[in-house]
């Protein structure tokens, strides 16, 4: 037929008999052979079609979880914004949480069930049903449990959404092989320090928009942007406090602070206990306070008292005149100083004791209960759903590789990730083949890649629920693409006004959908469905504690005699009034009898780190304002403002070095393990000259992430030494080292 | 351009709007591929015919690999999706999905007296588009036809189109984007 063919004369001309019998055909076996389309007549946009404002939104973009609402036009999410009821974050919320709507439609988003019909790691998907996946996913755990026993499941969860399967496959399935990244490889180690010294786990409680000192150790807000929390600090030091940075590295609060402490990284510990030993020696500490509520005190400053300043300037490389200088400015602002505790502390493998360090200066200093202090804000009660009966928790107690090997007494709930890899890899003491992970990429959350693929690889099955096509997700043999936090019924958020001293009042918020997930182009779950779903299919439907999400919402505010929709009647937040949250006092264990009858320092100690070798510098890593780690890395708006992770090196080594800023490098380790990407040099004084910065979260290697593949460096890939804290079975990740790599040429750093 | 003409032209749109769809035995029977058949074999497309010939005709395990393509350049895949089957992608400066020129296309669905069914779907998705092109033809609107082919349509089909034909490892679909591309392409 001629070239110029056009489809006018084509349907005048061809011989389409055949077509036309068989067109009816093409679509009569079809379920939903109708049209997507409905008819409805059409009438001029009015005020009403303009945009809406939706309330209810919870952020998700980090952990941080501000109250939101969304502007939808005509079922298009166009903006978010922070709720203005809100007495938290109010109607401020950051770049990430601007950020939400490109998440949602990200078109690398994942859309339907997907089968591996290639192999781990290099998959090659198929969509399929909900029906078949979930029966896949189903029968192929079940059969792990019946032939390796429930702890034959290891579950690496992440997030809200996965709370409700992570009580399932605990309580339900059994398995003690849960290790959550928010604890082993963040805030675990933090929690159960803080528990062992004051019998509460800390948060990020300190009153800083009271206190009239705030000390940081590590902290980098401003690049760490948690919106109510910033508040906290800002509103401090425009009220007049002193700042003290301890950071290897001139970081966004460093350039706030009147003192910054340049400490050699690793060595914290030290730096707190020649302050603490220095308050004691000189009488300068809360006496009234560690009378009333120390325990063990004279153990703790017999046990600490050989850690004069110039013991620990010599260890910490900061003169003892400062240390001194900053113990004397916490005791002469005691007891309103606010002692950070930190949020991510899993740097050295020793991290407990600096945390338990940490929770003695708060107690030494009597910063509890009062202005600037300890203080926790009372929030309101709400109802409990959707917890699953704990049918199989003496199982799990049993096989609990920590509790089976009396190891890691001080773990956080869960099992230490290396203890649940190393089972997987060698099969003892017993085999674990099942793996499920939920919102979770521990590709990149637990350091050492090598053996978390190995311990994949042997698995029986492999499942993955997540929002986005994520670095694990390369490894599923079944993928479930989860609702985003802007389209599902989730979490409650209770909490108090930011300012702990401004008028008391108490909120509850709850996530409730901004968009709806109806669509014909997409069939994504929310977790209550599909675990659900899953527990019927594994012949566990009888313990189902909610049908749905909204269920469980409802059932929750129902226990603070609220509804969704009265909650939807009161703009998405709740406001009551709240309870003043000065003055609880808190028991200080000094000295731990409970540390000591499991073996180990009962009195906060110093444990030295390994040092870099010749030619080598520590890489430590933070947090990027943009970004919350990885979860963040495909957002094109997000990416957009800081698409790589500059690399921090000290000036004079740079020109020793012959590098320049902007220079194009990779690193190599210690291990000769080379980074998979290159980034951009970032040449500054405002670095000692035996530490590498980073930001974490960057080089993402699924390609499928199309935004942020390949862009910056992914300093995990670069921790391939691990350091376990003994106290808790939580990693380190600060003791790995590294060289430059410039046009294929290793630079040694000069010391 | 005669009734019946209008007719038979909704009836192709509807059948290129289920070929872009999930590839199911629901309705890749025998039927859809005489249809498709005559259609390539009137065309006079023989170096197509063979291709397709063979890679679903002589195979008994045809249906999975057209499931993995499909997976592939419209879903979800390594390296990447290699494109996504929505007009914003292609002319949104941030290649988002649900961009401006979808909501116009929505809004272009409603002038017409339609709406999508489902709240979240987008609207610019091959498929609906192609439906809606059949309702249209169907309503004898011959004239809306032609503007939302040029206004809506057009500006994004060639850059799918020129991604499947580049990337494609299956005939089935490179085939499909041009038969595709002769229905809606403007009339000389």
């Amino acid at each position: 037929m001629a070239l110029n063919l056009t489809r006018r004369k084509f349907l005048q001309t061809a011989s389409l008999a055949a077509a036309t019998a068989a067109m009816s055909g093409c679509f009569a076996r079809q379920a939903n052979a109708s049209t997507p389309f409905v008819k409805k007549p059409f009438t001029a946009p009015g005020s009403f079609a303009d945009t809406k404002t939706v309330v209810g939104g919870v952020c998700e973009m980090c952990f941080w979880r501000c109250q939101l609402v969304g502007k939808v036009r005509d079922g298009k999410l166009v903006k978010l914004e922070g709720n203005p009821k809100s007495i938290d974050n109010g109607a401020s919320i950051c770049a990430r949480g601007n950020g939400g709507v490109k998440l949602l439609y990200d078109p690398d988003r994942l859309k339907f069930p997907m089968k591996n019909v290639g192999k781990r790691g290099a998959p090659q998907w198929k969509r399929i049903s909900w029906d078949e996946a979930l029966d896949e996913c189903a029968t192929k755990l079940k059969a792990v449990v019946d032939k390796h026993g429930p702890h034959g499941i290891a579950m690496f969860p992440h997030g809200s959404s996965a709370t409700y399967p992570m009580g399932f496959f605990e309580n339900v399935v059994g398995t003690p092989n849960i290790s959550e990244a928010s604890f082993f490889q963040c805030r675990g180690i933090r929690d159960m320090a803080y528990v062992a010294t004051l019998d509460t786990a800390p948060d990020e409680n300190v009153d800083m928009a009271n206190a009239k000192v705030i000390f940081l150790l590590g902290g980098h807000f401003g690049e760490n942007v948690h919106v109510s929390h910033v508040k906290r600090y800002l509103k401090g030091l425009e009220n007049g406090a002193k700042l003290v940075v301890v950071d290897p590295r001139f970081s966004a609060s460093a350039a706030k602070a009147h003192t910054w402490v340049k400490i050699k990284p690793g060595t914290d510990t030290a730096f707190l206990l020649a302050i603490m030993n220095h308050l004691v020696k000189t009488g300068k500490y809360n006496k009234a306070y560690v009378e009333a509520n120390g325990e063990g005190f004279d153990k703790f400053s017999k046990g600490i008292s050989l850690a004069t300043l110039d013991w620990a300037a010599k260890i910490c490389d900061v003169p003892a005149k400062q240390i001194k200088e900053v113990a004397e400015l916490l005791a002469a602002n005691a007891p309103n100083v606010s002692i950070h505790p930190g949020r991510h502390v899993s740097w050295n493998g020793n991290d407990f004791q600096r945390e338990r360090s940490l929770a003695c200066l708060t107690g030494l200093l009597g910063a509890i209960g009062v202005k600037g202090g300890f203080v926790a804000g009372k929030g309101p009660k709400v109802g409990k759903a959707g917890g699953w009966p704990k049918i199989n928790e003496e199982h799990a107690e049993a096989h609990a590789l920590h509790k089976m090997a009396k190891k890691y007494q001080f773990s956080p709930p869960g099992t230490p990730t290396d203890m649940i890899r190393d089972a997987a890899v060698s099969g003892k003491p017993y085999a674990i083949k099942g793996f499920v992970a939920w919102g979770q990429n521990p590709i990149q959350t637990v350091p050492g890649e090598d053996l978390t693929i190995k311990m994949l690889q042997q698995m029986d099955f492999v499942m993955v629920c997540d929002i986005m096509p994520t670095d694990i997700t390369m490894y599923a043999d079944i993928l479930l693409p989860e609702s985003s936090y802007l389209e599902r019924y989730d979490m409650i958020k209770p909490g108090t006004q930011w300012d702990l001293s401004g008028k008391q009042e108490q909120y509850i918020a709850a996530r409730m959908p901004l968009v709806s997930m109806t669509a014909a182009d997409h069939e994504r779950k929310d977790p209550v469905w599909i675990t659900n779903e899953l527990a019927k299919r594994m012949g566990l439907g009888q313990h189902i504690p909610v049908k749905t999400q909204e269920e469980k919402t409802e059932k929750m505010l129902a226990g603070a005699n609220l509804s969704i929709e009265q909650l939807v009647k009161e703009d998405g937040i709740h406001v009551q009034p709240g309870v003043d949250p000065y003055g609880k006092v808190l028991k200080v264990k000094f000295f731990s009898q409970e540390l000591a009858e499991a073996g180990f320092p009962a009195v906060p100690t110093y444990l030295p780190v390994p040092e870099p070798p010749k030619g080598f510098a520590r890489l430590v890593y933070g947090r990027a304002p943009v970004h919350t780690f990885n979860r963040s890395q495909n957002n094109v708006w997000l990416v957009n403002e800081m698409p790589e992770n500059p690399v921090w090196l000290n000036d004079e080594s740079a020109k020793k070095m012959g590098l320049k800023d902007g220079d194009r490098i990779e690193l190599v380790n210690q291990d000769g393990v080379k980074s998979q990407t290159s980034s951009v040099l970032k040449v500054t004084p405002g670095i000692r000259k035996d530490t590498i910065y980073m930001a974490h979260g960057y080089g993402t290697k699924n390609p499928a992430m199309t935004v942020g593949v390949g862009k910056g460096i992914d300093d995990q890939s670069l921790i391939t030494k691990l350091a376990v804290d003994p106290e808790t079975g939580a990693h380190g990740m600060r003791n790995n080292f590294v060289k430059f790599v410039k046009n294929g040429k290793v630079l040694s750093i000069p010391a | 351009m005669s009734q019946t003409t209008s007719i038979s032209m909704a009836e192709i749109y509807r059948f290129l709007a289920q070929s872009m769809r999930y590839p199911s035995p629901d309705w890749m029977q025998a039927d859809y591929f005489s249809v498709l058949d005559t259609f390539i074999a009137e065309l006079g497309w023989d170096t197509e015919t063979q291709a397709l010939g063979q890679s679903l005709f002589e195979s008994d395990d045809w249906l999975e690999p057209l499931q993995v393509e499909h997976t592939r350049l419209f879903v979800n895949a390594i390296p990447t999706v290699i494109a996504p089957p929505y007009g914003s992608v292609y002319l949104s400066a941030d290649g988002m999905l649900y961009g401006p020129s979808a909501e116009k296309t929505k809004q272009f669905y409603r002038e017409q007296g339609f709406d999508l069914a489902g709240e979240a779907d987008i609207p610019d998705h091959i498929s609906f588009e192609l439906d809606f092109l059949a309702l249209l033809a169907e309503e004898g609107k011959s004239d809306e036809e032609e503007r939302f082919l040029s206004l809506h349509f057009r500006p994004w089909f060639p850059k799918f189109q020129a991604r499947i034909l580049q990337e494609g490892r299956h005939p089935f679909y490179g085939v499909l984007v041009n038969l595709i591309d002769f229905f809606t392409r403007e009339e000389m």
